[in-house]
């Protein structure tokens, strides 16, 4: 039932129709999501969108990838790799 | 200039959890007009998350759920996903993050519901910042969602019977954790065990989850401790103080911790009854959890009806939410800690607040000050609860460490770290500019 896929980091993550961000990337091992501004390490953690340590930019803004939908095509960065 | 879109309804309901959804539905059958925000793009809240693409799997509670969902359809409530709620403004105008216009939307609501259930309780332990490590509740919610488990070995700990649950869900998906620790000891604990056979339904459930992991043969470790995480060769290494004083090291790819549940209260502003009337309710008022949710959400509700048409209600509550405040209370005891809290124990490298980096030995130099600190200094100066979350993950250990320390700092053990402020949650610039285009422009 995968529908699609979008781009994270240089890697291409499956997701199924309707799943978050950051389901699709925890079923694909990827569990280091980076850091973030402070220069702490973003990892999923509550998946109820209350700790803040799953953000992960998309289209330019930063939100936390367990309440984000993953979206055919979407280039999905790490908040360090996003420019500016 | 055009004045901003702001919707009117009587009742803004926040949360579509089952508390919350309860409430819309009891507003709405009230005739009063009523929208409901969830931040998620779809309803379910923690306990009822829903499975994504169409899958057919037999979810706990789903008989529940779909009569919640009937009822909030007959009732005409507007629903609005994907919607963060980020604060009250003062002049009470709820704002909410439209996430997928990337958009601020106004409200204004006669009365506010929040039902924005519970969180976690996580408590600080060498290495539970490192990636793999989540809450039990997080890994629940990756299993609700896809049925799919991440990849490597899982280890559970902490204290409380979400973790048997997370346990016994692992297990029917055909990857058992390699153990489950356990801090307190229930089998110790025979008076509680025995008040709860008031509660038949709580020991049906663990008796069922208990089975599935002794079938499992999955370790249920009690009275014992996770003592430390580190990471090595690429996995978790988890090391395990057991009750006999020796330990047990545990490899893992992801470890899920949890130490019961609390209120998600934090920033939320404050219950009143001047309008806008705010009102709390289910796990965000109280977490007794998902059998008192629909009643403590449908109360909560008639409370609101009633002073919108200024009625005094009197204030007693459902038996029901009586009742499972008696439950959690036995629960709580079947699962106390056996050697207490620990916080004393920790090193100082041991994180504290994740969002800021800040230690536990930052917190003890802090406190170790002869011009003792308040609270409000700790925050401001020492950083502790000023990160993105606000708290929510840090707040218990800091005031029990510097109520520990410092019993007559100011405020006490029970004032708060974090005081109402808002953005509740970071909201993006380009969502706050777009609500400015839409005051100057159009």
């Amino acid at each position: 039932m995968t529908t699609g896929s979008f781009a994270w980091r240089g890697a291409t993550i499956p997701f199924h129709p309707g799943e978050s961000v950051a389901s699709a990337l925890m079923r694909a091992g990827v569990l280091q999501l980076g850091q973030d501004g402070a220069g702490c390490r973003l990892r999923y953690f509550c998946g109820i969108g209350a700790c803040q340590s799953c953000l992960v930019s998309v289209g330019g803004t930063i939100v936390e990838a367990c309440l984000t939908p993953a979206g055919d095509d979407l280039n999905i960065k790490a908040v360090e790799d996003e420019d500016g | 200039m055009a004045e901003p879109a702001i919707s009117s309804f009587d009742v803004l309901v926040i949360g579509g959890g089952a508390a919350g959804v309860a409430a819309a539905a009891e507003l709405a059958s009230a005739g009063l007009s009523v929208a409901l925000a969830e931040q998620r793009p779809t309803l379910g809240g923690a306990y009822h998350r829903q499975p994504v693409g169409g899958s057919a799997r037999q979810l706990r509670g789903q008989r529940q759920w779909l009569r919640l969902l009937r009822g909030l359809a007959g009732a005409g409530v507007e629903q609005r996903l994907g919607h963060v709620f980020i604060g009250l403004e003062s002049d009470g105008i709820a704002m909410l993050d439209d996430r997928a216009a990337r958009r601020i939307r106004s409200i204004k609501a006669r009365a506010l519901v929040i039902a924005v259930g519970a969180i976690e309780r996580v408590l600080p332990r060498p290495g539970w910042q490192l990636d793999g490590v989540m809450t039990s509740g997080g890994l629940q919610m990756l299993l609700k969602e896809t049925g799919g488990v991440p990849p490597g070995d899982l280890l559970i700990a902490g204290s409380g019977p979400l973790n048997v649950a997370v346990a016994a869900d692992l297990i029917r998906l055909g990857r058992p954790p390699v153990a489950v620790i356990e801090n307190g000891n229930p089998f110790a604990r025979p008076g509680a065990a025995l008040r709860l056979a008031a509660h038949p339904g709580l020991v049906a459930e663990a008796a069922r989850h208990l089975a599935r992991l002794a079938s499992a043969r999955v370790p249920w470790l009690r009275g014992s401790a996770l003592a430390a995480i580190e990471r090595r060769d690429g996995r978790l290494r988890a090391t395990v103080r057991m009750p006999g004083g020796g330990s047990r090291m545990f490899a893992a790819d992801i470890v899920a911790l949890h130490d019961g549940i609390r209120p998600n209260a934090f920033g939320l502003p404050a219950e009143t009854q001047a309008q806008p009337i705010v009102v709390r309710a289910g796990d965000c008022r109280e977490a007794l959890g998902i059998r008192a949710a629909v009643a403590d959400g449908r109360h909560a509700a008639r409370q609101v009806a009633a002073m919108l048409a200024g009625t005094v209600r009197d204030g007693s509550a459902d038996r029901k939410i009586g009742r499972q405040r008696r439950a959690q209370a036995i629960l709580h005891e079947l699962f106390r800690p056996v050697d207490g809290y620990g916080l004393a124990a920790l090193p100082d490298d041991t994180i504290l607040c994740r969002c800021e980096g800040r230690t536990v030995g930052d917190l003890r130099l802090m406190l170790a000050e002869t011009d003792a600190p308040g609270l409000r200094e700790i925050k401001l100066n020492g950083r502790f609860g000023m990160g993105l979350c606000q708290g929510r993950f840090c707040a218990d250990a800091v005031r029990d460490m510097v109520a520990a320390a410092r019993p007559a700092v100011d405020g006490g053990a029970s004032g708060p770290l974090s005081r109402d402020r808002w953005p509740l949650r970071p909201a993006s610039i380009a969502a706050l500019a777009a609500d400015d285009e839409l005051q100057e422009g159009k």
